[in-house]
């Protein structure tokens, strides 16, 4: 028994569909920007934000304009991005044997700043129990909600979901947008770059923030199915601090071993690392630790910061997703705004988009 | 083998309640969670750092793990922090959108902001016992016993833990909270 | 030296230093490491808030704070010579 992908969608600035998406990646656009004043933030930001007349259009065409008439971005674009995927992947969301995966960190906290605001409605539980409710699913959704890993953590509960046999299928949607709150709080913690972020390069200055859903169907298949399969996952903690990486990339390490351990595969079997990448002094550093103590410097390394900013909640679905997709044709991304190293342990980051066999 | 549960706390503004045992009650003037955490000579200064979910989720946890002495602080990567609730964060992210509501007075508080994620507790239990295992905080739109018990049997899956600290915490205000946690060991 | 204490008090409220009172600081004790009071870089940024919010400060650099920093004392020599409020 296995667990393979039947269903994808992204929704991001670059556009409302996984194949637009990697069109967008493999010609190297993007739609950070500079915003001198966002939302009258007393700060100049660098970020990618999903354009309402485009989100507002794509949801004309779902027939879900007058569904999502009194709803918040986040709530849209979660909507739309599982709304697609569960189109594609044919199944019937309203059977028992299908669970709803969400993951997201602030979900609707923009709604904080209207102190009248219904407090019901500000967390993410709440946006999964309306999704679910809207397929017409009868189970409690599940929402994941542990940080930056969330959309991988997402996955392996999926996963795990599956291969239990508690459901035979699951719909895992990763979703954040941006707001004052989200901002001026990575501001406050001096993790932002006022320019394009650079990973893992040597003059990086700290991460862009970035807006995005992204939805993928996992299915239980027999063994001998084709497509993607899942081999296995690993969450990890450093044990640290809460809000600095390990010197030592503890957690990263842990579970990168653990997944290499269970999925019995070799340095020579693997294609690419995607990596976190977000481009902040320790982030990055702590990352090519990691990897150097896996045993993993030969395997080259992208990360997709530099496209999209770091997109939360969503960033673990969306970067697994078009993983897939460049491998598939073949490729590794380029890794956008990445010059020339600055990590103490080397990595093989991909300047240009290259080929691959594997 | 299978799942069992090892002790139990439970934890209100009202009273504090260890294997089914109510050992606390609440006295006026001081937050509970204080009083608690100065009752039982608990010495750790970052607690008063914490935001109210992460103190909730301290104190509850630092009682179930008391039995387990000295070799308490070994590292280990086989105990897995899977906690829950329905409001995720809100305490926290209501006190840091006052930072940042006032144009005139605009000075967002990275110390309040870092604690906006609901998993920042599952940090605070790691780090104090060297936990390296599997972190994780789940929202549920609603306390259900059997989803929790699910994804507890889900953590079980990844061939390494061998035991889950576990259990709803939800803190919607200083005053208003509610930790049922339970240590749970596969024997 | 009255800005000394006023910054102790102002210290303990930030960064919840609940246990302690301004005579529990010594004016040159490191704020940062094992010794002295220990504090961590989620406190250093708490401490450029402070400085701009109350003596109209800005230090856009976090590592700049190393210097400015060190104790209560060079924190206080640096607002008394830099500030704008």
């Amino acid at each position: 028994m296995i667990v393979r992908k039947i269903g994808e969608n992204i929704v991001s600035p670059l556009g409302f569909s996984v194949e637009e998406n990697f069109t967008a990646l493999m010609s190297g656009r993007s739609e950070l920007r500079r915003y001198e004043s966002l939302w009258n933030l007393p700060f100049p930001c660098f970020v990618s934000l999903i354009p309402g007349a485009a989100l507002e259009a794509e949801l004309s065409k779902e027939e879900l304009t007058g569904r999502c008439a009194s709803s918040t971005k986040f709530e849209k674009i979660a909507l739309l991005s599982a709304s697609k995927a569960i189109k594609q992947s044919g199944i019937d969301a309203r059977s028992g044997r299908v669970v709803f995966i969400l993951s997201s960190t602030k979900g609707n906290v923009e709604l904080l700043a209207d102190e009248k605001t219904d407090f019901d409605r500000v967390t993410p539980a709440n946006t999964a129990k309306m999704i679910a409710h809207h397929f017409g699913n009868p189970n409690l959704p599940v929402t994941v909600s542990n940080a930056c890993i969330s959309g991988l953590c997402a996955q392996i509960e999926a996963f795990r979901c599956l291969m239990s046999r508690q459901y035979d299928a699951a719909v895992v949607i990763g979703a954040d947008v941006l707001s004052p709150f989200i901002v001026a709080g990575f501001q406050s913690l001096k993790a932002l770059s006022d320019e394009q972020c650079r990973p893992f390069s040597a003059n990086r200055k700290g991460l862009n923030l970035g807006e995005a859903a992204a939805t993928v169907v996992y299915q239980v298949a027999d063994d001998n199915s084709d497509g993607w399969r899942m081999l296995a996952g690993a969450v990890r903690n450093d044990a640290n601090h809460i809000s600095g990486p390990s010197r030592t990339g503890e957690g990263s390490y842990r579970a990168l071993l653990s997944v290499l351990g269970s999925s019995k595969l070799t340095v020579s079997d693997l294609a690419c690392l995607n990596v976190h990448g977000t481009s902040t002094l320790y982030n990055d550093e702590m990352e090519s630790i990691a990897i150097n103590r896996a045993g993993l410097n030969a395997v080259p390394v992208n990360a997709m910061k530099g496209y999209y900013g770091h997109t939360l909640g969503a960033a673990g679905v969306l970067e697994t997703l078009l993983t897939m997709r460049a491998v598939e044709e073949g490729k590794i991304p380029a890794t956008r705004g990445f010059d020339e190293l600055g990590v103490t342990n080397p990595v093989l980051v991909s300047s240009e988009s290259f080929d691959t066999q594997k | 083998m299978e799942p069992k549960v090892i002790h139990r706390v439970k934890l209100t503004p009202r009273s504090l309640e260890v294997d089914g045992k109510r050992v606390a009650e609440a006295v006026a003037g001081e937050s509970f969670l204080t009083h608690v955490y100065r009752q039982r000579q608990m010495d750790y200064p970052k607690f008063f750092k914490m935001d109210v979910l992460c103190k909730l989720g301290f104190i509850a946890s630092e009682i179930l793990l008391e039995t387990e002495g000295a070799e308490r602080f070994v590292p280990r990567a086989d105990r897995a922090v899977i906690l829950f609730n329905r409001n995720s964060s809100l305490n926290a992210d209501r006190t840091f959108q006052r930072t940042i509501a006032d144009p005139e007075e605009f000075y967002p508080s990275p110390s309040v902001f870092v604690y906006t994620l609901p998993n920042i507790v599952t940090g605070e239990i790691a780090i104090r016992n060297k936990y390296h295992g599997e972190s994780n905080f789940i929202l549920l739109p609603e306390k259900s016993e059997e989803a929790m018990n699910q994804a507890v049997e889900r953590a079980f899956m990844d061939g390494e833990t061998t035991s889950v600290l576990t259990g709803w915490l939800e803190a919607v205000s200083e005053t208003e909270y509610e930790a049922e946690m339970k240590l749970i060991m596969m024997m | 030296m009255e800005l000394i204490e006023e910054l102790k008090t102002k210290m303990i409220e930030a960064l919840n230093l609940e246990e302690m009172t301004p005579a529990d600081i010594d004016d040159n004790a490191p704020l940062f490491g094992d010794e002295g009071l220990g504090l961590d870089s989620i406190d250093v940024l708490e401490l450029i808030v402070l400085l701009e919010r109350n003596y109209g400060i800005k230090i856009a650099d976090p590592k700049q704070g190393k210097e400015i920093f060190a104790s209560v004392r060079t924190m206080a020599d640096y607002v008394a010579a830099n500030r704008t409020k």
